[in-house]
């Protein structure tokens, strides 16, 4: 937001505000997620006061939230450079975007100081909806898809204008699917069937299958940037990719409906659709991989400076590639099927599956998007890794894949004494909580949380001087 | 012929599960093999091609 | 014309068509199945548990019923059966069981409850340590079959540490002052549980017990030892 900006276009201007909030928002989630974890270990912590509920609930919350203003700063900094054109309704997206900033505050500030109210439906329109993930009160609902449908025209209108590119129609059409399915998640039932059931089309559509589509589209655009891949062939992947994800990702919604009173054939239509959903994972490895090895080659060939034009982005891409694969394909499909689900559903498992995926899949993207918005903005011709750079890599990655791991036993373990031999009572859950395996895995995942954490403090370090680096300025 | 139903309802994807993955092959089939008349119909569009 | 040489698989369009297709149609599946499903799990009335038909999510007149987890022998897994075991493990739909001192729940009382209940899982934030179905957080035990704990039934050590003397009163007891009755270091918190809502609350309880979860979870509450074993920390 300074004044000393290299960025050509307002839209681009925009889209590193977004990012802004989003790492804010990326700062409480991880504060959020550090009291949670410390309530597995000293229940006392904040009882009564910020209770295990409402951390957890901030903490994924806000994460949710910043991977769609991370997502939607994305599209703003890009429209420019696929399109060609300044984004047409910039002023309304300014606007938008206080409006949304201003919305999502009050939500925050809600979630801490009033958290819950009584059983009317006032409470669910102003103070809680209650249902994992989107919590957002119905008002913030509403003005949420009021933004998205202003953020939506804006970018339609910009691209009809400008230059069509493949990858902007992935993202228009992509954008449209993932704005209509938050409607599926704004309604009130008696029916707790009937209510998980349009919450999954949100939840798992969104993260397995629009938000997916997302990453492979800004990978692609990246993949252009960063490297300067050949457009037709980043663009062909790309349509296989989309092919694939949703091939494998709409119907594996399936997964979800094994076990909340949904007809017994979902076991078999989750069970297939979901265990193919790492191989489009796994394509976007090697495809990443094989784009950096061959325009690196070519350059090589010809002489050139073989280095990419933004070191910290392309590390940040490569662990997409390889996290995407590892936390949503590997530790998605380890608890896929129904057989082994009957006795993981519901266990530290998934959140094991859930801190791999949503760190795998999408931060690390969003973080290159991220540091090629600091390249942007003092128009650095090639940014070069630092050590805050590097430290943050290491440490966010290790942290993270330290919780993975942690929870993961601590998933097992609920697996074999909760559910396996104690048959999953109220007691059987707390003998399984009590026994050592799941204490020093909890330690375990406070410690690795700490360590994300410092990780995220040299992110910031490095996104706010990166510039100011010698090798850097230009 | 027809596998007895076991679930409460009976309905028409139920009715496909005849065994083994039989419903979840049929609907990846139904998905895929329509691809085959998009890659000649391609292929006959690039030979045309000059 | 003579044939070329040409290479479908690195052809953008053929590509894109495939991509629209796999899209388009899989999400018109998709559609199809909601259909299909919605209307399996679109809840029942009293009418149906007097015709004796089993639905896979039941009227909310299932509180003036007995309810068991039994397993049954067509399905091959547990399932809710209400009203007494047919000895397959198919509901009979007939033996009654007092709630809150009544088994004569109108279909409106019974929906006012459950709708209350509902509500209040909801405004209370359940869902963020609790499971349900499954789904939710995992900081505290899962509800599902939470009704049919023996921990809660006669006898059982949950309902004999709030001194009341039938289930529904011991659980909505617990619920408006779960910090008079620690079961564990991890207590649940006090969130201002009105009695009124407590009732719903339990009643919401009792119905998500009824509701068939294809076996989930396996063999709850089946073990001694998962149910008297426990201490505290």
């Amino acid at each position: 937001m300074q004044s000393q900006s290299n960025f050509k276009y307002e839209s681009q201007k925009l889209g590193s505000w977004y990012f802004t909030v989003a790492m804010i928002l990326f700062g409480a989630q991880l504060v959020l997620g550090l009291v949670a974890a410390i309530q597995f270990i000293y229940p006392s912590f904040l009882y009564d006061i910020l209770d295990f509920s409402i951390a957890r609930m901030i903490h994924i919350n806000a994460l949710v939230v910043w991977m769609l203003y991370a997502m939607i700063g994305s599209v703003y900094y890009l429209l420019p450079d696929e399109t060609g054109i300044e984004t047409v309704g910039i002023g309304i997206g300014k606007l938008l975007f206080w409006v949304l900033t201003l919305a999502v505050t009050v939500v925050i500030l809600v979630f801490v100081f009033i958290q819950v109210g009584p059983a009317t439906q006032a409470t669910i329109w102003l103070i809680t909806e209650g249902r994992e993930y989107i919590e957002a009160p119905r008002w913030a609902d509403i003005g949420i898809v009021v933004v998205v449908v202003g953020f939506l025209i804006n970018t339609f209108l910009t691209a009809m204008k400008g230059r069509r590119t493949g990858i902007m129609t992935v993202i228009l059409s992509d954008m449209i699917a993932l704005a209509g399915l938050y409607l599926a998640g704004m309604y009130f039932t008696d029916n707790i069937s009937m209510d998980q059931y349009w919450w999954w089309w949100v939840i798992h559509l969104w993260v397995e299958a629009t938000w997916e589509v997302m990453v492979g589209a800004l990978a692609a655009y990246a993949l252009i940037k960063i490297v300067g891949a050949k457009r037709e062939i980043v663009e062909m992947w790309l349509w296989i990719e989309v092919a694939m994800l949703f091939g494998s990702g709409i119907l594996g919604l399936g997964h979800h409906y094994f076990w909340i009173g949904t007809p017994e054939y979902w076991w078999e239509i989750g069970a297939l659709f979901s265990s193919l959903e790492p191989l489009p994972l796994i394509g976007m490895f090697i495809h990443v991989l094989y784009d950096w090895g061959k325009e690196k080659g070519i350059k090589e060939g010809s002489g050139e400076d073989t280095t990419s034009n933004n070191t910290p982005a392309l590390i940040w891409l490569i662990s997409n590639g390889f996290g995407n694969f590892l936390g949503a394909g590997v530790w998605g499909f380890f608890h896929t099927l129904p057989q082994v689900n009957i006795y993981t559903h519901g266990t530290q498992f998934t959140a094991a599956h859930g801190h791999l995926a949503f760190f795998g899949a999408y931060a690390t993207i969003l973080i290159a998007m991220f540091y090629m918005a600091v390249q942007g903005k003092y128009g650095i011709k090639k940014l070069r890794a630092t050590f805050a750079s590097k430290m943050a890599i290491f440490l966010i990655s290790f942290g993270v894949l330290g919780m993975g791991v942690a929870l993961t036993i601590a998933g097992y373990e609920q697996v074999l004494i909760a559910r396996a031999q104690l048959g999953a009572t109220w007691n059987a859950f707390f003998v399984a909580q009590n026994q050592m395996w799941m204490s020093q895995a909890m330690d375990w995942r406070l410690i690795m949380g700490i360590v994300t954490t410092v990780g995220f403090v040299y992110l910031v370090k490095d996104l706010l001087t990166i510039s100011k680096n010698p090798e850097n300025v230009n | 012929m027809f596998e007895s139903f076991t679930d409460v309802n009976h309905s028409f994807f139920g009715l496909l599960n005849q065994g083994p993955l039989t419903l979840t092959l049929f609907l990846h089939a139904v998905i895929v093999l329509p691809m085959f008349w998009i890659y000649f119909q391609e292929k006959k569009r690039l030979e045309s091609e000059n | 014309m003579s044939r070329k040489k040409v290479s479908v698989w690195s052809d953008n369009r053929f590509w894109q068509r495939s991509a629209i297709w796999v899209t388009g149609f899989a999400s018109l599946l998709l559609i199809w199945l909601t259909f299909d499903t919605m209307g399996q799990i679109s809840m029942g009335n009293q009418k149906d548990i007097d015709n004796h038909i089993t639905k896979r999510v039941p009227s909310a007149t299932v509180i003036n019923y007995e309810v068991e987890y039994n397993m049954n022998q067509n399905r091959g897994h547990e399932v809710p059966v209400i009203g007494g075991d047919d000895g397959k493990g198919n509901s009979l739909f007939k033996v009654k069981e007092k709630f809150f001192g009544r088994d004569d729940y109108t279909q409106k009382e019974a929906n006012a409850l459950l709708h209350l209940g509902k509500l209040a899982s909801q405004a209370k934030n359940c869902m963020d340590c609790h499971t349900l179905l499954g789904n939710g957080a995992y900081y505290a035990p899962d509800l599902t079959k939470a009704w049919l704990d023996p921990a809660w039934g006669k006898n059982g050590p949950m309902q004999a540490m709030t001194g009341k003397n039938t289930k529904e009163e011991a659980m909505a007891e617990f619920l408006q002052h779960p910090g008079k009755y620690p079961t564990h270091a991890r207590m649940m918190p006090n969130l201002g549980i009105t009695p009124k809502e407590a009732i719903g609350l339990v009643a919401f309880l009792k119905h998500m017990s009824t509701i068939d979860t294809n076996g989930f979870p396996r063999g709850f509450g089946k073990i001694k030892e998962g149910v008297v074993y426990a201490k505290s920390k």
